[in-house]
């Protein structure tokens, strides 16, 4: 009885070319263009200008170190701070440098001269970069001109080198020292999208069935149990995505070299659970809204906001609590966080089982809402 | 001429009736544009993320280390959560999610320091999240400039050399300005343009759930769609696109002006400038969405064709990734979406305070396309008054 379901799923599937495209193509193309993207994974040599009003020896030093840093790309020079806010509104530049006027005298004088830098945050990864190329030539600068200063004064070599750092923190961001932006964007986002294609997917199976009506031949055929039902019409898209989701595994794990600090298995489980989990929770929402048009919106509805709510990149724990909560209804985030403890972090397993865990809840919570579904297969009601 | 005009205002009456009778409709019209950007808000209102734990390993325990730790404590970024015994105990902390860094103070930091030589503290961090190792790396910074300054004063008074105070303290000094978003906020840097997209996007799936549904009782009706006016396919276009972009203007009044005053989002810029530079916005998205009709075949499809591409969508507008350090390739297919062009401008109004002058080249962009793609609509209705034609021919000769 479950063969003959599955057997008529796979003649279903290859009767619309949405289905390929739906399942595959999209997928597919997304893991593609996530990759291909973020290339580089550092958006490096951010475009950028100076604004030098000494014209000095040492203001033309700054320049060029500027400019061979690896962050920043002084593009253009001004020659006021109104020229240079006029090129960040235009768009041409994502910040600027200003060496004020008579700068070399102040410093070498010692009164103290202010160096200003501007970022727009507006675009933050650019914004941020060029912020931290011009923090960090700023305190270079200033060091360099305290070390002349304290030479000059009679202070020993090596002693002037130790005053301008007198102690140091090193920081190590763990197992992403390069702080390659493709390891937080496209470990999330595809998963992401999975997510939300196999939303779309399953609600649409499910319900077209419900409103072309044929339902009730899909309900006969697996002899009236909902539950075989169910399973037969979803097996073989589970297949097929879970192919989609390991593919995509080893795209970025073996392909492309992102950080794997655990067994390969770890992984392939949490995206077959994913994968079932997902399946699962739309299945719940075509229970519960047993409406093509209704359960496929609030579907994407969810599928869309997941890519928020589940703290891809701003943090659960900042969230207000009433909003933080709907992050754990998805099952994105339970596979975002095996993937952070595992793959990323290398955790022993035993950390990450309640995630393992929680992704067997949607099984259950499905089946308990399956009897409902029974109801409108039999009596498919069609709402324009 | 008249004439002309008048087949459109037809079209265009019959379009708002077709709106408001469908409920899929409205649902993408109305609530998705007037609620999203609500949630979206709520969910990143919080802004900055701060007091991160922190665990201490202190090997060192000496009154200058406690100092360091009392100042940590007190950045913005960090709160420390307890001193581990060892880096076994603060790893499991870290595995535990008690903590998400960790400061190991090493046992000769303050006898290197009191030395005149070094002292070298290391700090290991979560980098699970970029927010999170971005808010750290700046109380850093911070913290170490501090802690130099004062070690330093000290230092230099110690050694009494005359006139060193003075060529110490005299450092030159940094200011860094954030244009755009002067609170380094997530919300503040991100819904302004996530805004702009929630028009294109929601006018889009809403066009094509009507074409879908259009299509479906053509389907139903031998090719012809009883619902329809009969206009030229030129005027067709222009009657249903001037529906939606007139539904639209109060809607982008709503997302560009009232929800950032509403949620203290930058908002700068001239209303009436942003409200013209949407405008060809607004057109060139109606006209793109009526082209994608020819891809639904019926009302649901418009989801599978429609919904993935706001991802797409938001990275080719380069708001998280700059298009700058794209592949040629996805900067060509970037130029050609409305919102890219869309929240480019909005953005540079509405956080640098721009005016429509400076924004000229999105500006010429959007008129392009929507140019482009009045063409291409005008094409598919064609192509749809054609087939349309010939089963009103085998209608008739039956």
């Amino acid at each position: 009885m479950l063969w003959q379901v599955i057997k008529r799923e796979i003649r279903l599937l290859g009767s619309r070319p949405m289905w390929l495209v739906g399942m595959t193509l999209v997928p597919l193309f997304m893991a593609f263009f996530f990759l291909s993207i973020l290339g580089e994974g550092l958006p490096k040599k951010v475009p950028a200008a100076i604004v030098d009003l000494d014209h000095s020896q040492m203001s033309r030093q700054i320049t060029r170190s500027l400019n061979a840093t690896e962050l920043v790309d002084i593009t253009q020079k001004e020659e006021s701070f109104n020229a240079a806010m006029d090129a960040v509104q235009r768009g041409e530049i994502f910040g600027f440098f200003v060496i004020p006027d008579n700068f070399e005298r102040d410093a070498i004088g010692g009164r103290g001269p202010t160096l200003t830098f501007y970022s727009n945050l507006t675009f933050y990864v650019p914004g941020t970069l060029v912020f931290k190329g011009f923090k960090t030539m700023g305190v270079t600068t200033s060091g360099r001109v305290v070390q002349t200063n304290l030479v000059s004064k009679g202070a020993p070599q090596e002693m002037a080198e130790v005053l301008l750092q007198p102690m140091t923190i090193q920081n190590h961001p763990l197992h992403n020292p390069w702080l390659n932006y493709s390891y937080y964007l496209s470990t999330s986002f595809l998963p992401g999208i999975l997510e939300l294609m196999i939303f779309i997917m399953t609600v649409y199976s499910i319900a077209h069935e419900l409103k072309t009506g044929t339902s009730r031949q899909w309900l006969s055929i697996a002899g009236g149990d909902i539950w075989t039902a169910v399973i037969g019409k979803l097996a073989p898209q589970t297949l097929v995505f879970t192919v989609m989701g390991l593919g995509i595994n080893s795209l970025m794990f073996d392909w492309h070299h992102f950080p794997l600090n655990c067994p390969m298995w770890h992984m392939a489980i949490a995206m077959l659970l994913f994968v079932i989990a997902s399946q699962c929770f739309a299945t719940f929402v075509c229970c519960a809204l047993p409406n093509l048009r209704l359960s496929l919106s609030v579907c994407c509805l969810t599928g869309i906001l997941a890519f928020s709510v589940a703290a891809f990149s701003f943090p659960v724990e900042s969230m207000y609590g009433g909003i933080a909560i709907f992050s754990y209804i998805l099952p994105v985030r339970y596979y975002f966080e095996i993937y952070i403890e595992q793959a990323l972090n290398g955790f022993p397993l035993y950390f990450s089982r309640h995630y393992y865990a929680a992704l067997l809840v949607y099984p259950i919570l499905a089946m308990l809402a399956a009897p409902l579904l029974r109801r409108a297969a039999r009596k498919p009601v069609y709402v324009p | 001429m008249l004439h002309w005009f008048l087949n459109m205002a037809r079209v265009m009456r019959k379009e708002f009736r077709l709106v408001f009778s469908s409920p899929g409709t409205m649902i993408f019209f109305f609530a998705l544009p007037l609620a999203y950007p609500i949630v979206y808000a709520a969910i990143y209102n919080p802004e900055v993320t701060r007091d991160m734990p922190v665990a201490v390993v202190d090997r060192c325990r000496t009154a200058e280390s406690r100092e360091f730790v009392r100042h940590a404590d007190a950045t913005q970024a960090m709160k420390i959560c307890g001193y581990a015994a060892d880096m076994a105990e603060a790893r499991r902390w870290w595995e535990e999610k008690k903590c998400f860094a960790v400061i190991e103070i090493p046992a000769d930091y303050s006898a290197r320091v009191a030395r005149g030589e070094q002292g070298v503290i290391q700090f290991y961090s979560d980098a699970s999240l970029l927010l999170r190792y971005r808010t750290f790396l700046q109380s850093l910074t911070e913290l170490q400039m501090a802690t130099d300054a004062d070690l330093r004063e000290i230092a230099i008074n110690t050694l009494g050399v005359s006139g060193m105070a003075s060529a110490g303290g005299s450092s030159i000094q940094t200011e860094a300005y954030f244009l755009g978003d002067p609170q380094q906020g997530f919300a503040s840097f991100i819904m302004p343009g996530i805004v702009v997209l929630i028009l294109q996007q929601s006018m889009i799936l809403g066009i094509t759930f009507l074409g879908g549904a259009s299509n479906e009782r053509r389907r139903l009706n031998r090719g012809l769609d009883p619902l329809a006016v009969q206009a030229s396919p030129l005027v067709t276009v222009l009657g249903k696109a001037c529906c939606y972009v007139i539904l639209y203007i109060p809607l982008s009044i709503y997302i560009l002006h009232y929800i950032p005053v509403w949620f203290h989002f930058p908002h700068l810029g001239n209303p009436l400038e942003y409200i013209l530079f949407i405008f060809p916005m607004l057109l060139a998205t109606a006209m793109l969405g009526l082209t994608c009709t020819c891809m639904v075949a019926e009302k649901e499809s418009a989801f599978v064709v429609v919904v993935f591409t706001s991802v797409v969508f938001l990275f080719l507008s380069g708001l998280t990734w700059p298009r700058y350090a794209m592949p040629p390739f996805w900067q060509w297919l970037g130029d050609i979406i409305p919102a890219t062009w869309g929240m480019e401008g909005f953005i540079r109004i509405n956080n640098n305070g721009a005016t429509l002058s400076q924004q000229i080249v999105p500006y010429a962009w959007l008129w392009c396309l929507t140019a482009v793609y009045t063409l291409t609509a005008w094409l598919v209705a064609c192509l749809r008054a054609r087939v349309s034609l010939s089963a009103l021919g085998a209608v008739k000769s039956n």
